[in-house]
């Protein structure tokens, strides 16, 4: 333990944290968000928060929708770490944060209520629309967590679902633009539309050091450092999710109170600067 | 079906022997040693090179040289229809071995023995030539890790459709059924290190296709020549030289 105190030290001293312990929260500059980095995915945003970086893009496809909810489409969701993305990454043996990332992003996403899964049906019963999430990570500087949270969320607010309709045999084919057939095929989705979203959830991760707390680390941070908190927040001030796997220290309440605070200054933030790269796409 | 019109123009209206847009950049990847992202096009593709560094598996150590290794994956939406299974398939196992074979005969695997230096391409967009765009990435990502090699590696693909050579097929014209040469040249020493082609070509027209693939590729070592250029004179300034 006394090792790992001295590279905190050290690393304190080179990021010059104040001796209250908050390290000053990142200035916007060092956050993007790049909606439709993937042409040929139907909705997809990078986003980098300092060199963390996390692509992420939304494929559609047609299925069947399940006997149990008839109305319902499907948001399946899925978290790759390529080797390219970090050194401790081995081709063939896939990285430990990979599936427990994969699981929290789901959960969150789920549990948040963002996309009402109604929406995504086409024709009860009979189609529905399968959404495939792909989440890659390119560059992993820490709070992984953060950047795929708002890849993900800026991915489906960029979502454009197709223009389909079901032709003779029942089956549902895209509508394309010089269609001539128009008046033997149903349009079942006029034009294409965008998913209304709900509550979007934001997230920030801190780690927790004695009495200090370390806001949005990198990952040279989190490998010295193990106690590690990541806290959900939706717009609407509600707390979508809570994360402290175990770790060394301790949390009492009033850490968490303020780990909770410090990420509804998050909140904001990130939801000026995801509406900020809405806008400037929807110009385009 | 047509993929030349009577006017010359193709499916994307280039002329026969007009390359995709190239574009390319250095130090995507912060966590690597070394990392490129290259485009060709609509192709898009990152490479990341991390090494020289401790092998990892003891076994394969080699005293006198490094051990290279490579592995190609493509992201799920990097196609038209979503892939199932991005890495262990036939397809990408080749290619890995492909792009390991082609970076080997030009890293001076000698300087480094007891070392492994491994060499990963993603890629993001694929629409035809990810083989040109991964070994062009990989070059530029070798390059900014500054592992010594003889010569930069640069690579093109092309074709013959309608009687025509095509340079630098895109994915519709690569899956009309012609062939499809890919090449790939040291362009200082002026040899050949891959040639691979699919489908049937007589072989009076290969050299004719060999040569406007080796035509592209001079031409994306030059731009990769000045992007180095400019790297290298950003670094001049970071240190204050």
């Amino acid at each position: 333990m006394s090792f790992k105190s001295g590279q905190f030290e050290a690393i304190r001293k080179k990021k010059q944290i104040p001796e209250c312990g908050f390290k000053p929260t990142p200035k916007k500059t060092r956050l993007k968000i790049r909606s439709g980095a993937v042409a040929s995915a139907n909705g997809s945003a990078l986003v980098k928060i300092g060199s963390t970086t996390m692509l992420s893009a939304i494929k559609m496809e047609v299925m069947t929708p399940s006997l149990e909810s008839p109305d319902e489409g499907c948001l399946a969701i899925d978290f790759h770490m390529p080797p390219i993305c970090s050194p401790i990454v081995r081709p063939g043996r896939p990285a430990e944060a990979a599936p427990v990332l994969s699981k929290q992003l789901s959960d969150t996403i789920s549990s948040s209520g963002i996309i009402d899964l109604k929406e995504l049906s086409l024709v009860t019963g009979k189609a529905a629309w399968m959404a495939y999430l792909d989440v890659y990570c390119l560059d992993a500087d820490g709070a992984l967590f953060d950047a795929a949270l708002l890849s993900a969320v800026a991915a489906l607010s960029h979502l454009q679902i197709p223009a389909v309709s079901m032709n003779d045999d029942g089956k549902i084919v895209l509508m394309s633009d010089d269609d001539g057939q128009k008046q033997a095929q149903e349009p079942v989705n006029k034009e294409k539309r965008n998913l209304t979203l709900r509550s979007i959830p934001f997230s920030l991760t801190c780690i927790l050091h004695k009495n200090y707390i370390l806001v949005d680390p990198t990952a040279e941070e989190e490998s010295v450092m193990e106690t590690v908190v990541t806290i959900a927040l939706d717009t609407s001030g509600q707390l979508v999710s809570l994360y402290k796997p175990g770790g060394p220290v301790l949390a009492f309440t009033p850490s968490i109170q303020d780990c909770v605070a410090l990420t509804r200054q998050r909140v904001k933030e990130l939801k000026g600067i995801l509406e900020e790269a809405n806008s400037t796409m929807q110009v385009e | 079906m047509e993929y030349v019109s009577p006017e010359g123009l193709r499916l994307d209206g280039r002329r026969p022997m007009e390359m995709r847009q190239i574009r390319a950049e250095i130090g995507a990847v912060s966590r690597a040693d070394g990392s490129a992202i290259f485009e060709m096009g609509n192709t898009k593709v990152v490479a990341a090179v991390y090494g020289p560094r401790e092998v990892q598996n003891r076994s394969q150590q080699m005293s006198d040289q490094a051990l290279i290794r490579c592995e190609y994956s493509m992201a799920n939406f990097s196609t038209g229809d979503r892939k199932r299974k991005p890495k262990g398939d036939r397809r990408s196992t080749e290619i890995s071995l492909v792009i390991r074979q082609t970076m080997e005969a030009c890293i001076m695997t000698h300087l480094m023995p007891r070392s492994q230096i491994d060499i990963y391409v993603q890629v993001l967009q694929a629409d035809g030539g990810t083989r040109s765009a991964c070994i062009n990435a990989a070059t530029l990502a070798l390059a900014d890790a500054g592992i010594p090699m003889r010569d930069l590696v640069t690579s093109c693909s092309a074709g013959y459709l309608n009687s025509i050579p095509l340079l630098d097929l895109n994915y519709v014209e690569d899956s009309a059924g012609g062939p499809d040469v890919t090449v790939g040249i040291l362009p200082k020493l002026d040899k050949v290190t891959l040639l691979q082609m699919d489908s049937k070509l007589p072989i009076d027209i290969l050299e004719n296709v060999v040569q406007l693939a080796t035509e592209g590729c001079k031409a994306v070592a030059n731009y990769i020549r000045e992007i180095l250029l400019e790297n290298t004179k950003q670094l001049e300034y970071r240190r204050g030289v």
